[in-house]
């Protein structure tokens, strides 16, 4: 068998962002684009063979957000980033009020293409103003498109798919934590739609649907629980903004059970609408109550101790999807230690 | 060239027009076929006439909810003006804009935003990607004073100066933010403002006088094409209408009737008696023409509900 090639999550992105810029429609611009970390090297070398068209800014989310409206209206693709999501909090005027409804609030005269790049910034210590997530919010907004891509495969292809075909405002959310990670390609991605949601593993007694780095850690939940006779099919929901309700249904549908992990807060949120989803079409699909998994109902706080507490982890997808599965908290199956997640994916050595 | 050769009675034609297509607005809202929240212009359409007629076609102009007399005078159509009012599909939005969200592309007219000051950096971007592909033009926004209170202001001017772009810049101060007046708002000057960031400035104090706007616009939008640099052009004028809705609203106690009274004793539109009726007629048979046009359009229907979404 042959070997896959392997990439990193931060090189899909600079390889997508290298593409990108080649394209002369194409603007790079936000704070730290042209600086010697580069958005962690995935802007990196750019500035210098394209010096006006990867645009360095001040410290003005809100103007910065507008220019790229108005370079999108006369013929550019501006890629807007935010090293931190938070930061984009800044931007939302112009994304909600403006970007999204371009061209609806006009009948159809303009179109804004254009891409913002929230990181989430979430490694250890990140605090209250540096990890958020905030993939409801904008979920919530007729007129945008987001999306969190969980490899390197997703982000090629979903990045430019977005910059060539789409013709209106998209927020890719990005996960700090995976910016290190290796990833196995896999044969088939590219007959995927690249911005639908994808079947990550394929299972028959429960179904997983994931976001982002929930991704990576309900597939190690997933070869987990497989050693104690569980089997999970994982979906990989990647447009936050337009999941894909017939596969996620047909999903439930087969196993009767289904266990929503996401990277931010539930109320309101991804988990909530998954539930909608199936609650709306037929419910009697479900053989047990819907279970999810997020942030706890707090600001992140920065101690490591209380930060492991805060988020979900694999232990949990495992103790979750045991309980759905012997339909009873009090199930058999031992769980594995709890251990971070950055812990775990050993590349976070700080600063950040 | 026409540059600075705009006779006063063209002008006046324009300004005229516009008075007359919002006072006929008010004339219909009674009846409300408009169920559009509107911003009237009257009182200010010297600022618009002077300004478009140095426009070029492709020089940009985006502005804001108060909006009528750019989106006229910059050339948009008139009976798909009253077509959008109406919230009828023929309007240029198809009845999804109304009033407040007023564009024309094929003038150049790139929007309309009821978010104080939330197109001004759009200028800015739009000028920005035609530095960069080389481009002759120039790119206007329109504000109030009140935007200029607004952070992206502030951070529009500071981008456009860094990036040596040829916008302009334009504030029409009418000295009123919906009801408060600037000396309870700002804390700076505007023009010491303005060169804070190394932008120029021109103030026009007379903004009932089209001829004298259409000079210094000239001036002004020369200078910003050849340097290649961003201008700020201050000038005051007077609204005569109530912030939003038809009527006045003197008897509120917020602004003085006889500063109004005094500016309309300047304004041609009021005192040229003579060119009012000699152009009158013409003008109303036009805006006849178009409110007929919105009278006789068919609505949108629940097909059009959810179309140009995303």
């Amino acid at each position: 068998m042959t070997t896959l090639p392997k990439m990193k999550y931060r090189e899909a992105l600079a390889q997508a962002m290298a593409e990108a810029i080649e394209d002369p429609r194409v603007l790079l611009i936000g704070q730290g684009v042209t600086d010697f970390k580069g958005i962690w090297g995935t802007t990196t070398g750019l500035h210098q063979k394209f010096p006006k068209r990867v645009i360095e800014t001040p410290l003005s989310e809100d103007g910065i957000a507008g220019i790229c409206i108005g370079a999108s209206l006369n013929g550019m693709y501006p890629i807007n980033t935010h090293i931190r999501a938070d930061f984009g909090l800044l931007i939302f005027n112009q994304l909600i009020n403006l970007a999204a409804k371009y061209r609806y609030m006009f009948g159809g005269l303009f179109e804004v293409p254009l891409m913002f790049r929230m990181v989430i910034g979430r490694s250890w210590g990140q605090g209250a103003q540096h990890s958020q997530s905030f993939q409801s919010l904008l979920g919530h907004i007729p007129g945008l498109l987001v999306m969190m891509p969980s490899n390197p495969q997703s982000i090629i292809q979903s990045y430019r798919h977005a910059r060539k075909h789409h013709k209106g405002p998209v927020v890719m959310f990005e996960h700090r934590l995976m910016y290190e990670l290796e990833f196995e390609s896999k044969p088939d991605q590219h007959l995927l739609n690249p911005f639908g949601s994808r079947i990550e593993r394929l299972g028959s007694d429960l179904t997983i649907v994931a976001t982002s780095v929930m991704v990576l850690e309900a597939i190690r939940a997933a070869d987990y629980l497989s050693q104690h006779g569980i089997n999970a099919e994982i979906i990989d929901l990647h447009s936050i903004s337009h999941p894909d309700h017939d596969l996620i249904f047909n999903s439930v549908k087969k196993t009767g059970r289904l266990l929503v992990a996401d990277t931010s807060w539930l109320p309101y949120g991804v988990a909530a609408e998954m539930s909608r989803i199936v609650a709306e079409r037929d419910p009697s699909v479900l053989k047990r109550p819907i279970r999810s998994l997020g942030m706890q109902p707090a600001p992140c706080p920065t101690a490591k101790v209380l930060e492991d507490f805060y988020y979900p982890d694999v232990r949990d997808i495992v103790n979750a999807s045991s309980s759905l599965v012997q339909q009873s908290e009090d199930h058999t199956i031992p769980l594995p230690p709890k251990q971070a997640m950055t812990d775990f994916y050993k590349h976070f050595k700080g600063p950040f | 060239m026409t540059e600075n050769h705009h006779s006063y009675e063209k002008l006046f034609y324009e300004a005229l027009r516009i008075r007359l297509v919002e006072e006929k607005i008010i004339a219909l809202y009674p009846f409300d076929k408009i169920q559009s929240p509107i911003h009237l212009s009257i009182g200010q359409e010297a600022v618009a006439v002077g300004l478009c007629c140095q426009l070029k076609l492709n020089d940009w102009l985006f502005i804001n909810y108060r909006g009528h007399a750019f989106y006229l005078a910059k050339g948009g159509p008139l009976p798909e003006l009253f077509a959008e009012l109406y919230g009828k599909r023929t309007g240029l939005s198809k009845g999804k804009a109304g009033s407040m969200h007023l564009a024309a592309p094929k003038q150049g007219v790139m929007g309309a935003s009821a978010v104080v000051g939330s197109t001004i950096s759009h200028a800015v971007g739009a000028a920005l990607a035609s530095k960069i592909r080389g481009e002759d033009r120039v790119f206007v926004t329109v504000f109030g004073d009140g935007a200029t209170e607004q952070g992206a202001y502030h951070e529009s001017l500071n981008f456009a100066s860094l990036h040596n772009l040829p916008v302009l810049f334009l504030c029409e101060n009418n000295g009123l933010a919906v009801h408060s007046p600037l000396g309870e708002r700002q804390a700076f000057s505007l023009h010491a403002h303005s060169k804070a960031y190394g932008i120029e400035s021109v103030v026009v104090k007379d903004g009932y006088d089209f001829v004298k706007l259409s000079k210094v616009c000239g001036d002004v939008l020369k200078q910003i094409r050849n340097k290649q640099r961003p201008m700020f052009l201050e000038i005051k004028t007077c609204r005569y209408k109530e912030h939003v809705g038809p009527g006045e609203d003197f008897e509120t106690g917020y602004r003085e009737l006889n500063e109004v009274r005094a500016w309309k004793s300047q304004d041609p539109l009021e005192i040229d008696k003579d060119l009012i009726s000699r152009l009158t007629p013409e003008i109303s048979e036009e805006i006849e023409a178009a409110v007929e046009f919105a009278e006789t359009s068919s609505f949108p229907t629940i097909n059009d509900l959810l179309t140009d979404v995303i």
